[in-house]
């Protein structure tokens, strides 16, 4: 059996590499890889032939909530945009910070950091704030490509910060470990290493610019725009967040797509002019078309990997591992995987390792909350890369995706010798999960 | 490009393809019924919605069947498909619901606890949609289902879930598992309702034993176990003893911890005078590093993997090339049960409750599962249920 | 039905008609087309409550 897996493997990472070779995007070659591991896996009869495209069509549901929490919320911060909004409340951070830098680069991370952080996406992070942020860093005088750097890195801490941390619940949920006393064990690596990048990727300036010129260099802002015209369609959407952390039992659960598409039409009604919101949904959508389509395709993938026995085959290689060399490979294995599977991957490799952690006298709770410090990082590899792809997009920078990838390397170092050492030193950090508690 | 409207027309008829050769395999499995022969011991049958409002008339709601004995005892009640894509309690349930005579006491049993779940696919796991197993009379096919409930009964999930009424935050994926809504609420989202009207049925009835049977990973911790919390750990002590000396299985005693909210295990105990069980027997096929996800994997739990990691020590429940099969499984959970309801009736002799006609592990093992069940095509129609 | 779901049905079909429209107006990229369609897939079965 482990050969004809191999087989199926084999001939998707060539299909996936003869799609790109003939310079297909990678969302198509990925489909494509689905679709030949697929066809690979009806000789065996993993899936029998009839069943191949009902794994593929119910593949490609896996993510669906996923694909209306980006479409709203990209949406929502579009008619923020039009509205003039962002270019007033960057205007307003400039003014007051511009010559305190290093609150400012705090006050930025902050802003980063809460909507990943009360939603567990560090997507969200950048489609509701990263577009105000990432003009914000260039008017402190960092280069586009090192703003999309930070946006990168703080919003896949985001992501990790408590108290919502997808891959812990996951994880959790999968291993029936109660998602109880992450609070300090995620906060403090989390704080740690934003402060770290925020001084690594933002401290140097890069260009020396007065208040006057980079006011000047902004966009201007509608007469009519006032700081309640900004704020109302934010609060719709904070106030709908935490109402349900305060009053669960009271507040119906609204969900994320529908917090984000009452906070968009507040955000149309109260902007200073008209806005045409079909078309700027339209092109909304047609500008997250490869993002929206990476989530689907990896469904896809991820169903005929287990339907063909791919995943199992990989999540048994990492599980095979020797412990001190497993350790060490963490650095590669969570990120690629990521990279790979996205969420899927603290089902695949997680959960089996994280068993078997606890079973040698890891401490769960820390390893877990170590781990999930490494599962972002793996959102900006190839093929997803769909934070990595998202800050680029919201910062606006123009050159390559590799060199901006390249720009994160001292951070991105950090993160993972610190998840690391948090994974091997768990049971000495278990105090952290106690003082949460 | 050339001709945009003929590679137009090419991709929405392969588009329409996918959408109907797939919609409609999945819409199937979402409306296709098992039919259960009820035995001899059923006397009546009531719906989930009896119990709790807001069921009636959603695919939350499931059939709760009654086996009434002639004298008065005490009361069990059985759940399986809490996780539906845990197929070993199912068929130990409806094994019992077929075969199962009570003479004192009563058995509740709801063999398709998750009804929504066990209609649902699971999305990215590569799942087969049926399996089928051999009886006398050929073969019978079930429905495999998944752990969650579908969103098209439940949607959407919050951000996070607030487990009522201890407000822990778990997995919004939890939202949709019936084992993390335990105690529920009557005006909660569906989930809630559907275990709030389990513990009416508790409440009400005066139900003295629940078993919550379920199917867990080899690399689980938590498996091949009874899980009770401190009020009946004796019982589950002395059953587990009982079995291993009998019939020569291990299913050990795991605590329920405090900490953790919303299941069975713990809630049911801590808001009834209930005394709760939940059951675990390996399921190979749950596993994260194993080959395909095939039927017969499912029915026989052998893989290679498993094999190898097993051999360096990586799994928590003794395994061999003979893998973990289904008779194993479902034998298992009947021994159990029975064993779980006959040392509470020694214990409560005013509250005893007596069952014949289930088999044993042994018996189970020997004969297969499928010889238990009855031909629907040879039952009285008034006996057939869907399920 | 309740009404947060009928809100997320007309959310997902608002959405359909979104990338139907591109699909419909995008002349050049076969690539895009085919994306927009694949996206197309599980809102559809969504709408259909097939899925």
């Amino acid at each position: 059996m482990p050969t004809q897996i191999g087989i199926i493997l084999g001939i998707m990472v060539l299909a996936y590499a003869l799609a790109k070779a003939r310079r297909l995007t990678v969302e198509i070659s990925m489909f494509l890889a689905a679709l030949v591991g697929g066809l690979a896996g009806i000789i065996f009869r993993t899936p029998p032939a009839g069943e191949l495209i009902r794994h593929l069509v119910e593949g490609s549901a896996t993510y669906l909530d996923v694909i209306l929490v980006f479409s709203t919320a990209t949406i929502f911060m579009a008619i923020v945009n039009e509205s003039g909004g962002v270019n007033y409340v960057v205007r307003a951070t400039i003014r007051a910070f511009h010559n305190k830098r290093l609150a400012a680069l705090i006050v930025l991370m902050i802003i980063v950091l809460i909507p990943g952080a009360l939603t567990g996406a560090g997507s969200i992070s950048l489609l509701v704030v990263g577009a105000p942020v990432a003009m914000a860093l260039k008017l402190l005088g960092i280069s586009p490509k090192r703003a999309a750097a930070i946006l990168f890195i703080i919003a896949g801490l985001s992501a990790a910060a408590p108290p919502v941390n997808i891959w812990a619940m996951i994880l959790c949920a999968g291993t029936a470990i109660p998602y109880v006393g992450f609070e300090l064990p995620l906060a403090v690596p989390v704080l740690i290493c934003g402060v770290f990048t925020m001084l690594v990727l933002g401290w140097r300036k890069e260009r020396s610019i007065d208040l006057a010129t980079a006011l000047q260099e902004m966009p201007k802002v509608p007469a009519r725009m006032t700081w309640w015209r900004v704020l109302l369609p934010f609060l719709v959407f904070f106030g709908s967040v935490a109402a349900y952390r305060l009053f669960p039992f009271q507040t119906p659960i609204l969900g994320l797509p529908l917090q984000f598409t009452m906070s968009a039409l507040v955000a149309w009604l109260v902007s200073p002019h008209k806005i045409k919101i079909l078309s700027l949904s339209r092109d909304t959508v047609k500008r997250l078309l490869p993002l929206i389509s990476t989530v689907v395709i990896v469904g896809m993938l991820q169903q005929i990997m287990t339907a063909t026995g791919v995943r199992g085959l990989l999540s048994y290689a990492v599980i095979s591992i020797p412990l001190v060399f497993l350790l060490v490979s963490l650095a590669i294995i969570i990120p690629v995987s990521e990279g790979v599977l996205t969420y899927g991957a603290a089902a695949v490799l997680g959960i089996p390792l994280i068993w078997y952690l606890d079973s040698i006298g890891f401490h769960a709770t820390v390893a877990i909350a170590g781990l999930t410090l490494l599962w972002p990082l793996g959102d900006g590899l190839p093929p997803t890369a769909l934070i990595g792809r998202l800050s680029v997009m919201v910062s606006e920078y123009k050159g390559s995706y590799w060199e901006f990838l390249r720009t994160t390397w001292l951070p991105w170092l950090f993160i993972t010798i610190v998840g690391i050492l948090m994974v091997v030193y768990s049971a000495k950090l278990s105090f952290l999960v106690r003082w949460s508690m | 490009m050339k001709r945009p409207g003929l590679v137009k027309a090419v991709l929405i008829v392969l588009f329409l393809i996918f959408l109907i050769q797939g919609g409609l395999r999945l819409y199937r499995h979402r409306h296709f019924d098992v039919p259960v022969v009820t035995g001899p011991g059923v006397t009546r049958v009531a719906h989930l919605s009896d119990f709790g409002p807001g069921l009636k008339g959603t695919m939350a709601d499931t059939l709760v069947y009654f086996l009434d004995g002639t004298e008065p005892g005490g009361k069990a009640i059985l759940m399986s498909n809490t996780h539906a894509n845990e197929p070993e309690g199912l068929l130990a349930a409806l094994l019992m619901l077929e075969n199962a005579v009570v003479e004192k006491g009563s058995l509740i049993i709801i063999p398709q606890f998750n009804n929504s779940a066990g209609r649902n696919t699971r999305p990215g796991d590569g799942y087969p949609l049926y399996f089928e197993i051999p009886t006398d009379w050929g073969l019978k096919t079930f429905r495999m289902g998944n752990r969650d409930a579908s969103p098209l009964d439940q949607w959407p999930d919050p951000d996070v879930y607030i487990h009522y009424p201890d407000r822990q935050l778990l997995s919004y994926i939890d939202a949709r598992n019936v084992n993390r809504t335990w105690p529920g609420r009557p005006g909660g989202p569906l989930m809630e309702k559907v275990t709030f009207a389990a513990m009416e049925i508790m409440r009400r009835e005066k139900v003295d034993v629940a078993v919550d049977i379920h199917g867990a990973e080899t690399m689980f911790p938590v498996t091949n176990c009874i899980v009770a919390p401190e009020k009946s750990n004796r019982i589950a002590t002395m059953a587990s003893l009982t079995v291993k000396a009998k019939e020569g299985f291990d299913s050990h005693v795991e605590p329920s911890p405090a900490g953790f909210r919303g299941l069975s295990h713990r809630e049911i105990g801590d808001f009834s005078d209930t005394l709760p069980f939940l059951l675990e027997a390996p399921i190979p096929f749950l596993d994260q590093p194993t080959g395909p996800k095939t039927v017969k994997f499912l029915l026989d739990g052998k893989d290679p993997f498993l094999l190898s990691l097993a051999q360096k020590k990586k799994l928590f429940v003794a395994y061999d090339a003979s893998g973990w099969p289904l008779e194993k499984r479902v034998g298992q959970h009947c021994s159990v049960t029975l064993e779980i309801i006959r040392q509470y009736s020694k214990k409560n002799p005013d509250r005893s409750i007596l069952v014949r006609d289930i088999p044993r592990y042994a018996e189970i093992v020997q004969n297969g599962v499928g010889h238990y069940f009855h031909d629907p095509s040879r039952a009285e129609r008034d006996r057939i249920y869907p399920n | 039905m309740p009404i947060i779901m009928i809100f997320y049905y007309l959310i997902t079909a608002y959405l359909v008609v979104l990338l139907a429209w591109n699909f419909v107006r995008e002349k050049k990229k076969t690539e895009d087309m085919a994306l927009y369609l694949l996206v197309l897939i599980p809102l559809v079965l969504r709408i259909l409550r097939l899925k």
